[in-house]
């Protein structure tokens, strides 16, 4: 037993004589020390591998404690115990390589037979790992404290069946409660929207096929699954205002995995959302200046573009009139040129502003007969061209949730250009109407006419675009741009299914919804 | 009696093919032309280098672009509804926009018709031919007025 403790690695033995010359260095002190038992016994004492100022602070206490002059050197060390006094302390001890660590060291003084002191036994241990874990648990404990105490977040904890266990200062500040008036009295639910509890209960329910009561469970019932939930939702303070917060719940759980609890950690998430509303204001503020940078781009376009052309036309025609017998046929053909062209100008424009007018017109949306407006659109084309005579399939009964004035526009461009690209065919069929596809419904406006090459198709619906010869198949080519635009201002698609001389279709769909919701939609308000 | 016709027009191309197109429409009423809404609003009450017109009968017509230098038609519109010496005198808009706001305001503002003027000058010289025919001709003014 004497002999394992003196072999020890793990603690130091030294024993000195009553001077305090080393007679014994164990293997423990060789290890922690750095020094062989040859290079210190009966050559150094303890206090020589001790820290000098800790020694003079040491001298000084014990000087204080007991009124007598103690020296700042091996008498430091085993004062206490050289007068019976059990003696435990802490000391830095240096090792031989210079580096200091801190050991725990116990003191005895060793006596005869007659009770004189013959020498003092010192017991050291390396306390190095115990001060580290300590500090880690200082720093953990501190943390520990610093979230509990932080009032910048919420943080309760609830026993399994939800009631308040803990109530940080967080949650105080945030919701008006004092911890006291909340523990072992209310749930998080109770602090909670009662119609989003509701709402959330249901969606849950619906999610996992199990009902879900619109209480604490609702809050929790992710969490107790072990799924990670972040929610947002409203909670009401005690003075009865509310403020939306985020909330992060996680289970507590025993060492048997058994749910004992949850903590709820919450943020308050008005700052946040007051930012996306500032966000959002400043985005709808820019999409209004826009807007209204539109609206002044079209004015002046509309006022002042078209002044020049007049004059072109006019000036052309001026010469006509009054110089006619004095210009050959290529001089008026030239003339005619200019008319021509500023006419076609005039006519672009008039279209860009159509484009632009199309996209800033505000939406009323309201159930529209769709087969009633293409039989109407129909009849003006057949009045307008007696000569031509073209086979209509209107189907009977089609309604949609539309801008009726608009989606006007967007029939009268497509039955236009259905028309237009039959003119040249023998029997000529325009056809109207409507598919199911995906539960919602797909309109259609299908000729037999000249159609066009499907490698064409993504040009189709930008705006001048032109798929035909000017000579053959006259326009501008703004007919589909604005058909596109009408079918976006209605968060619907429009497309084209073609074959060259077998015709075109061209389909469109709006969003359904919505309903009477639509009816404020505007970009700019 | 001739019946004379206020043109308020900026643009000296438009005035020039205007009074064309009255000429060709054997539209012979005297027509003076105000280059601004000020000047319009200036021959109108006698003001300014129309000083001298003071007591001379007002314009049978006025024919009133939108668009207009220092105050624009939409001003003028207003001053002229505004005062009494004017206020009963049939306003045409005769303008390059369609937009639907220009459309809006002017006829709130009082004007009695708006024509829009195309490019194909051929089509302008009908609108002005009809538009003379229907205010100069057809239609009965309201009776004049001795103001104070």
């Amino acid at each position: 037993m004497q002999e394992a403790m003196f072999n020890s690695a793990y603690f130091s033995c030294i024993a000195t004589d009553e001077s305090g010359v080393i007679q014994v260095f164990n293997v423990g002190a060789e290890r922690m020390l750095g020094y062989a038992a040859a290079d210190v016994v009966n050559k150094v004492t303890p206090a020589d591998m001790s820290d000098p100022q800790e020694l003079i602070a040491r001298a000084a206490a014990l000087s204080l404690e007991f009124a007598t002059p103690i020296k700042p050197g091996f008498e430091a060390l085993v004062f206490k115990a050289s007068r019976g006094i059990e003696d435990i302390y802490q000391l830095t001890k240096i090792r031989k390589d210079g580096i200091r660590f801190p050991a725990v060291v116990s003191v005895t003084a060793l006596r005869d037979h007659r009770d004189a002191i013959i020498g003092f036994l010192l017991i050291g241990t390396d306390n190095t790992a115990r001060l580290q874990a300590e500090e880690a648990l200082r720093d953990a404990g501190a943390l520990r404290n610093a979230i509990l105490t932080s009032s910048s977040f919420s943080c309760i904890a609830t026993d399994a069946n939800g009631v308040i266990q803990i109530f940080n200062v967080g949650a105080e500040r945030m919701l008006g409660y004092a911890a006291a008036e909340v523990v072992n009295k209310i749930t998080p639910a109770d602090i909670s929207d009662p119609q989003e509890l509701i709402a959330r209960a249901a969606a849950l329910s619906q999610e996992f096929g199990a009902p879900i009561k619109p209480g604490f469970e609702a809050l929790v019932f992710k969490a107790s699954r072990g799924i990670q939930d972040i929610y947002e939702l409203t909670k009401i303070r005690k003075d009865g205002s509310r403020f939306p917060a985020v909330v992060s719940v996680t289970s507590l759980r025993d060492a048997k995995n058994t749910i004992i609890g949850y903590l709820l950690i919450g943020t308050d998430n008005t700052v946040r959302g007051q930012a996306e509303f500032a966000r959002i204001e400043r985005n709808n503020h820019d999409l209004a200046a826009l807007n209204e940078e539109l609206r002044t781009f079209s004015y002046s376009v509309s006022h002042d573009l078209r002044g020049p052309l007049r004059a072109l036309d006019g000036f052309s025609l001026v010469l006509l009139e009054d110089y006619g017998d004095k210009l050959d046929h290529d001089g008026k053909d030239a003339l005619e040129r200019i008319r021509a062209a500023s006419q076609r100008m005039g006519a672009l424009i008039d279209d860009m502003l159509r484009l632009s007018q199309v996209t800033r017109a505000e939406l009323h949306v309201t159930g529209v007969d769709l087969s009633a407006i293409a039989r109407e659109i129909a009849d003006e084309l057949q009045r307008n061209s007696p000569g031509r005579s073209v086979e209509w399939a209107i189907e009977a009964g089609l309604s949609i949730r539309a801008d009726r004035a608009l989606i006007r526009i967007a029939m009268q461009n497509l039955l236009l250009n259905a028309w237009k690209f039959t003119g040249k065919v023998d029997r000529p069929v325009i056809r109207v109407g409507a598919l199911e596809r995906d539960a919602s419904t797909t309109y259609f406006v299908a000729d037999n006419g000249v159609g066009f090459d499907m490698a064409h198709a993504s040009s189709l619906f930008g705006a001048f675009q032109r798929l035909h010869h000017m000579d053959e198949f006259p326009g501008t080519g703004i007919g589909l741009a604005i058909v596109q635009r009408i079918v976006r201002r209605h968060d619907g698609k429009a497309w084209a299914e073609a074959k060259i001389g077998e015709g075109a279709t061209f389909f469109f769909n709006v969003k359904e919804s919505k309903g009477g919701s639509h009816e404020q939609d505007h970009p700019a308000r | 009696m001739s019946k004379t016709i206020l043109l308020v027009e900026d643009n000296p191309d438009d005035a020039a093919l205007t009074l064309r197109a009255f000429k060709r429409n054997s539209m012979l009423n005297p027509i003076v032309v105000a280059r601004d809404g000020i000047e319009a609003l200036d021959f109108l009450f006698a003001r300014g280098t129309f000083a001298e017109r003071s007591g001379k009968p007002p314009p049978t017509l006025i024919i009133l672009d939108l668009k207009l230098p220092k105050l624009d038609g939409l001003g003028v519109l207003k001053a002229i509804r505004a005062d009494e010496r004017t206020k009963l005198i049939p306003v045409v808009i005769l303008t390059s926009s369609k937009e639907e706001q220009d459309l809006i305001q002017s006829y709130s503002l009082g004007a009695n018709s708006y024509v829009r003027k195309p490019v194909d000058f051929a089509e302008f010289q009908e609108a002005v031919k009809l538009l003379g025919i229907y205010w100069l001709m057809t239609n009965q003014p309201a009776p004049e007025r001795t103001t104070s």
